[in-house]
């Protein structure tokens, strides 16, 4: 009776369980990250999308082709309509603010022709790489025309330099910064009158040994065919509160996709993991095509193989990755500018001529506030709230060596070694490992000398024994022999 | 109470291996099963210190760890060498019979034990600064086993040293010859037997 009882239960549960649906996605994308292993793990979402926003929802028109957006620290968003020439100004509530379109520019009207960089300095002034008309244009905070630079003239410049500014920043000095089409020198730098100053943080020419071995045996009329090493151009520049400049490269040779310049032009990246910002690791590699560098030195790159948003922290660790090519609502067409405020991430779309809003999930907001708290070195503080990620996801490496890390300080080395392993940080295992050892040794070094050394003495007496007993039998022997 | 002794000899071997190897070939001091016994004691080393090794020298993937890969990168290799060297050198003059080289490699192979498993104890206890001395101790395992070999082929086949470093060379190209004569014979004989079953599934559609 109890057992029909039992199976009729059962067979009741199965069925409810059958009928009901399966969940559903709320995301139109997989969570996932690599782990230390370079395999992919499943990982909670860290940012979902909240809201698309277009020319048409604003009631401002379509937008034609934007090519960049830049939300500028007073929460406002600054997207630059590139094919119908003007720069549009949104709130945080989405209202328009401004629309700039023409200016004048002494005495005569003056517009953009297809720009392709947005930058928008502390005090409002606008800077736009307004690329066919060859020259970067800066504005006011009102719309107001302020000066333009041109090409840059120097002896070091061939004459027949054709220039074609694409993206342009302004560092804290004033300095400008402008990524030119077809310019493999490097960054051109402006000073802040507009004079040029040089090229910096040129990339290095990558070569394969495979290419060399066959540009050596080939003859000159053949050399002339191949592809010529050239250091490969920057596709995209942002600068940090800090005044280091970040650039990405849209190549799928490289290693090093993603620089950190300082001052001088030296790449100063940070790469603490096996591997480094270099997106997803599969054959057909991410490209890289704008960067944005949110605070504590986190950076996020936009990736135009896969439309995919990778977040890194400013060990050039691996926080989380968003986003996807695709048809939905919070997929891409052909994304091409990447900006964020806050815990919200903004992806401008170039075909489809929209802004994809993305909030941060429970999960997101966790990683970003323990990573946070983590890089200013609140590590006991960081590692409360690494503990509640871990309970999200098990397989969040950063979270162990967070934890590690706070229990190394708080003096629980094993405790430290366990969770330090579980995250692969070899070597603050290592230092936890030194550590403990000391206090183990200090405990029971006596226990163990107080066995060794009796241990010693006896095996020398059982030794010595045996030897005597040996030389007596021999000693016998030999008298019998003789 | 035999085998110890036999097994104390593998010991003498890796410490006066002029005078051991000598005595291994022609005092019939060398015993096959010892050999054998030496060259499964390698393999389950190998495959302890995959597993056990302190993790600060460690990188292995955990989940890939698979006992059977022993057997392909030590048992195999072993086998690979003692009939490449044996089809070498009876057509170079060497005296060595195939037992003789089988059991000469095997005695070479001790230092590996010797070396490997206080080092893989060791190894749990160092830090990354220390690493270095774990694998100072591992090429230092390598150079002992490969100086035993050297021995060994020499005494075993009565060469001279340029002879035998030749051999040694010469045996490596060869055990290459034999992977790749045997990878061609499978891919053969694979592609043999579809075609047999081709014809097969003809005929059975057929009738």
């Amino acid at each position: 009776m109890k057992i029909k009882r039992a199976i009729l239960l059962l067979a009741a549960v199965l069925l409810f369980a059958g009928l009901s649906p399966k969940l559903a996605h709320a995301s139109p994308y997989e969570g996932y990250t690599y782990s230390y292993w370079g395999e992919t793990v499943h990982s909670p979402i860290a940012y979902l999308p909240s809201k698309t926003i277009t020319g048409q929802n604003l009631g401002i028109g379509p937008w034609r082709s934007p090519a960049d957006i830049f939300a500028a620290l007073d929460g406002h968003l600054y997207v630059l309509d590139s094919g119908n020439g003007r720069i549009v100004v949104l709130d945080s509530e989405w209202k328009v603010v401004r629309q700039m379109k023409e200016f004048q520019n002494n005495g005569k009207q003056d517009g953009f022709n297809n720009p392709e960089g947005l930058f928008v300095t502390e005090s409002g002034h606008i800077f736009v790489a307004d690329t066919e008309n060859r020259r970067v244009v800066e504005l006011d905070s009102s719309g107001a025309f302020v000066r333009e630079i041109s090409a840059p003239k120097s002896e070091v410049i061939s004459s027949n330099f054709e220039y074609f500014p694409r993206k342009v920043i302004v560092d804290k000095a004033g300095r400008i910064y402008v990524v030119a089409r077809g310019v493999f020198e490097g960054i051109i730098e402006f000073d802040s009158e507009g004079g040029f100053t040089g090229f910096m943080g040129t990339n290095r020419v990558q070569f394969d040994p495979v290419d060399l071995f066959w540009k050596t045996v080939s003859t000159k009329e053949q050399r002339e065919k191949l592809i010529r090493f050239v250091p490969i151009e920057f596709n995209n520049v942002d600068v940090d509160l800090d005044g280091f400049i970040f650039t990405t490269t849209a190549d799928k040779q490289t290693f090093a996709p993603v620089k950190r310049l300082n001052p001088s032009g030296i790449d100063v990246i940070r790469i603490n993991g096996n591997i480094g910002p270099v997106g997803d690791l599969s054959r057909n590699r991410s490209a890289f095509i704008d960067i944005d560098v949110s605070g504590n030195g986190v950076y996020r790159t936009l990736d135009s193989t896969r439309g995919r948003i990778f977040t890194y922290n400013e060990d050039g660790n691996l926080l989380y990755v968003f986003g996807q090519l695709g048809n939905q609502q919070g997929t891409f067409k052909n994304p091409v500018a990447i900006e964020s405020s806050g815990n919200r991430v903004f992806v401008l779309d170039r075909d489809q001529g929209r802004i994809t809003e993305f909030a941060a999930t429970k999960f997101g907001s966790l990683v970003n506030e323990a990573n946070g708290l983590y890089s200013i070195g609140k590590h006991d503080d960081a590692a409360k709230l690494w503990k509640e990620v871990l309970r999200l996801d098990a397989n969040y490496e950063m979270a162990y060596i967070g934890i590690g890390k706070s229990m190394l300080r708080q003096g629980e080395y094993k405790q430290a070694m366990t969770f330090l392993k579980l995250g692969n940080d070899r070597e603050y295992y290592s230092k936890a490992l030194t550590k403990y050892r000391r206090e183990y040794m200090r405990e029971h070094f006596g226990i163990y000398m107080t066995v060794l050394i009796p241990l010693i003495l006896v095996v020398i007496a059982v030794r010595r024994s045996m030897r005597l007993r040996k030389g007596e039998l021999k000693k016998d022997a030999v008298s019998q022999g003789g | 109470m035999r085998f110890l002794k036999e097994a104390r000899y593998s010991l003498h071997v890796a410490f006066h291996p002029f005078d051991g190897f000598w005595d291994l070939k022609y005092e019939n001091k060398g015993k096959l099963r010892i050999a054998l016994v030496i060259l499964l004691a390698v393999t389950v080393t190998m495959i302890l210190n995959r597993q056990y090794a302190g993790y600060v020298v460690n990188f292995n993937h955990p989940l890939e760890l698979n006992s059977f890969d022993e057997l392909k990168y030590i048992v195999l290799p072993f086998l690979l060498w003692c009939v490449a060297n044996w089809s070498l050198t009876t057509l170079m003059d060497g005296e060595g019979k195939f037992e003789e080289i089988v059991i000469a490699t095997g005695y070479a192979m001790l230092p590996l034990i010797l070396i490997y498993l206080p080092n893989m104890l060791l190894s749990n206890v160092i830090t990354l600064r220390e690493a270095s001395f774990y694998y100072l101790l591992e090429s230092a395992a390598a150079l002992w086993f490969v100086w035993l070999l050297f021995i060994g082929t020499m005494t075993v086949h009565q060469y001279t040293v340029t002879k035998t470093i030749m051999t040694m060379l010469l045996t490596v190209v060869v055990m290459g010859v034999i992977i790749f004569l045997g990878l061609l014979f499978f891919s053969l004989i694979q592609q043999i037997v579809s075609f047999v079953y081709t014809i097969y599934q003809e005929l059975s559609l057929r009738a």
